[in-house]
């Protein structure tokens, strides 16, 4: 700090100096704000992982026998809802506090509009040691947004065991094309042919000598994320607890690991855990506009290949939680573990690359490990990925901006959950973020019914629209649909959503 | 340094300037090619995605690449040349080396093309191969042959007689003429890639 001030900006600090004074004296404070708590807030996220295939949330395979445990002193969410089907708008919005089709962030690798760039969960905890790491490359693609507001961001490569790292570094201005640049001339894997015609063979041979001895310890294959970019779970979470250690404080922590996010590649330990087990989800009919033309038997087996690496990610958080009780940290940091979007096996669909609105793409799990809590909570209640934000701001005593559109989580609300609220999710992939919503999957969730509306898809066929009912608590399969049956019910809630959709595409109009 | 100017000393006697820059423009048709190939293949969906501009970048580098590949393989063909005896004049020898660069070159994007066009051996012949208890042992060894006759009958060749010479000369000179146009597409190349990683 410069401290030859000239005579001019003395008195400029001693004016605000002395109006600092006053305004302290008189009280002249937002009376809402509570006091600021100095706790950490370390917020956890699993990529892909549906609550739909959680054993803490009734699924039939064990797939979380360490969330379970853990689960006896957390608030369990069951009920929890991503913003959309994917990572851009899922992550976005719980990073933001808002809903897709306000942040903007929908399409593939999107961004939020640049109204949220300091709209995030980093920006409204200044005070807090703000550190990120993902794997993903999509989440990184938001993380660059809020740079600003963050003290550490750790580039992906970081946990990579081999990776394009040099690639990033050498083109920081282009980095997108020069990285796709580089996969399409010299990764002949990821599509089955490459720009580069005897390199690429050169190449794949030096990048399998560097992992091959880690071959043995995953049978299907080491997790990977944009064909060779390896990364192990259990070397990330390693490294994160103990960089949580040497951490100034209060810290906040965002950390988004791949894992179960497609490749299903698990640990030899979980390797064949629930293949042969006769286990068979319950028939769903294939969905005949959004169908991918998987086999049943196909879904099967990858319902499998994800149910066992699961249990890899769970034997993971399960540690780093283990490593963080260990070391004393639990006793003054929030905990959250959550997802960013679901994953299916149903219906022809497999993975989340889909315009459905499915139960198993858009619910999530979301736990709360409270410093000191040691009994478990069960909220049954509908929430939103929307409503972490002004939940943990209310946690430490800090405001909540007006932009959040979530509120804040049961039991912490100062007032009962609102049976009435509605609650939102939606893809809008081929929709151009800067124009109205017209090619759109919506969903609005009121008390047990849940409303989707599909418009805007060719494949709909000449309507170009779709919508579905659901009574989720009579059928949490959604195997009957109800809107020719409950007419008033989808009546009210297709106004709802229109109203919503208007209000929404009115900016872009 | 005294070895490495003794290599050079033994490298360009070995070989004409003129001759290695015929072997370069050779060595680069094909990868340029099917760079161009491939990136247009890709320009839409980069369109469509992202933006005109970003497409041209993406084959920007691409071009850049080949012109990479280019040299190592041109440098690995040079050194290979070394090892050829000299009793055979330098067009011989650089006839030689294009064609084998060439040979490798097309025997990669046949094998890619294969993929492309999803192309399967005909059921007959798999089934032969299952049939015989080894299957993958005489596929290795079928396309082993397969390649070594689209070597080793040609190579001679260009080292005995004038015609093959004479062929193999004019056929690399049209593509060494196709190249030049390619080495200023990768001058293009640079300067984009420049302008994308500045601006």
């Amino acid at each position: 700090m410069d401290s030859n001030l000239d005579r001019r900006e003395f008195l400029k600090l001693a004016g605000l100096l002395s109006l600092g004074y006053a305004i302290h004296s008189k009280g002249i404070a937002p009376a809402a704000v509570p006091q600021a708590r100095r706790e950490n807030i370390l917020v956890v996220v699993y990529d892909a992982l549906s609550a739909h295939n959680v054993s803490l949330h009734g699924y039939r395979r064990d797939t979380t026998p360490n969330l379970a445990r853990l689960a006896e002193r957390a608030i369990v969410y069951h009920n929890h809802y991503a913003g959309g089907n994917f990572t851009t708008p899922g992550t976005a919005s719980l990073l933001t506090g808002a809903l897709p089709w306000t942040h903007r962030a929908f399409v593939h690798d999107g961004k939020v509009s640049d109204s949220f760039v300091s709209r995030s969960i980093f920006h409204v905890f200044p005070d807090h040691y703000r550190i990120a790491y993902s794997h993903n490359p999509l989440v990184n693609t938001l993380l660059g947004q809020f740079k600003e507001d963050l003290d550490e961001y750790i580039p992906q490569e970081r946990l990579f065991l081999a990776s394009d790292g040099i690639l990033r570094a050498l083109f920081k201005n282009d980095e997108d094309i020069a990285t796709v640049s580089w996969a399409r001339t010299i990764k002949r894997q990821e599509e089955g042919y490459s720009y580069s015609l005897l390199l690429s063979h050169l190449y794949e041979r030096f990048r399998e000598r560097r992992i091959a001895g880690l071959k043995p310890d995953y049978p299907r294959g080491i997790p990977h994320i944009s064909t060779d970019n390896y990364f192990l779970l259990e070397q990330a979470t390693d490294w994160i607890s103990s960089r949580l250690r040497e951490l100034p404080q209060p810290f906040l922590g965002y950390f988004h690991f791949l894992p179960p996010h497609f490749p299903y590649k698990t640990h030899r330990d979980f390797y064949g855990k629930f293949q042969g087990d006769g286990w068979q989800p319950p028939d769903k009919p294939v969905d005949f506009a959004f169908n991918q033309g998987k086999s049943q038997e196909r879904l099967l087996e990858w319902r499998t290949w994800y149910d066992e690496f699961i249990l890899y990610a769970d034997r993971e958080f399960g540690r780093l939680f283990d490593h963080l009780a260990a070391s004393g940290l639990l006793e003054d940091t929030w905990v959250v573990f959550t997802s960013d979007h679901g994953e299916m096996f149903e219906r022809g669909i497999s993975g989340h690359l889909t315009h459905a609105l499915y139960q198993p793409v858009i619910r999530i799990p979301l736990m709360i490990f409270e410093p000191g809590r040691d009994e478990r909570v069960d909220v049954h209640t509908p929430t939103s990925a929307i409503d972490v934000l002004p939940t943990l701001l209310q946690l430490v005593g800090e405001a909540i901006p007006d932009w959040v559109e979530g509120e804040v989580l049961p039991p912490f609300g100062r007032r009962s959950p609102d049976p009435e609220r509605k609650l939102y999710a939606q893809v809008a992939r081929d929709n151009d973020p800067t124009a109205p919503l017209t090619h759109a999957s919506l969903m609005v969730l009121e008390g047990s019914y849940k409303l989707t509306r599909y418009f805007g898809y060719g494949r709909l066929g000449e309507a170009r629209e779709r919508i579905e009912l659901y009574d989720l608590e009579a059928d949490p399969e959604e195997l009957n649909e109800l809107s020719t049956i409950e007419k008033n019910k989808t009546e009210e809630l297709l106004i709802e959503l229109d109203d919503k959709l208007a209000e929404v595409n009115a900016p872009y109009l | 340094m005294k070895r490495f100017a003794a290599f050079t000393d033994f490298f360009l006697k070995r070989y004409s300037r003129q001759g290695l820059w015929s072997l370069f423009l050779t060595v680069a048709f094909v990868p340029h090619t099917w760079t161009l190939v491939l990136a247009f293949r890709d320009l839409s969906w980069v369109t469509e995605r992202s933006n005109a501009w970003d497409a041209v970048g993406l084959t920007a580098y691409g071009l850049i690449f080949a012109f990479l590949e280019s040299l190592v393989i041109f440098a690995v063909a040079a050194l290979l040349g070394l090892f050829v005896s000299s009793k055979w004049e330098e067009n011989r020898r650089i006839a030689a080396l294009s064609f084998l660069a060439l040979n490798a070159f097309l025997w990669a994007a046949l094998g890619q093309l294969a993929f492309l066009l999803d192309f399967s051996l005909p059921e007959e012949l798999a089934r032969i191969l299952i049939q015989s208890g080894h299957p993958v042992r005489f596929l290795y060894a079928g396309s082993l042959a397969l390649v070594l006759s689209t070597v080793l009958a040609p190579t001679w060749l260009i080292l005995r007689s004038d015609r093959m010479l004479r062929f193999v000369r004019a056929f690399t000179g049209r593509l060494s003429l196709m190249s030049s146009f390619y080495l200023l597409f990768d001058l293009a190349a640079l300067v984009i890639v420049v302008v994308r990683n500045v601006t």
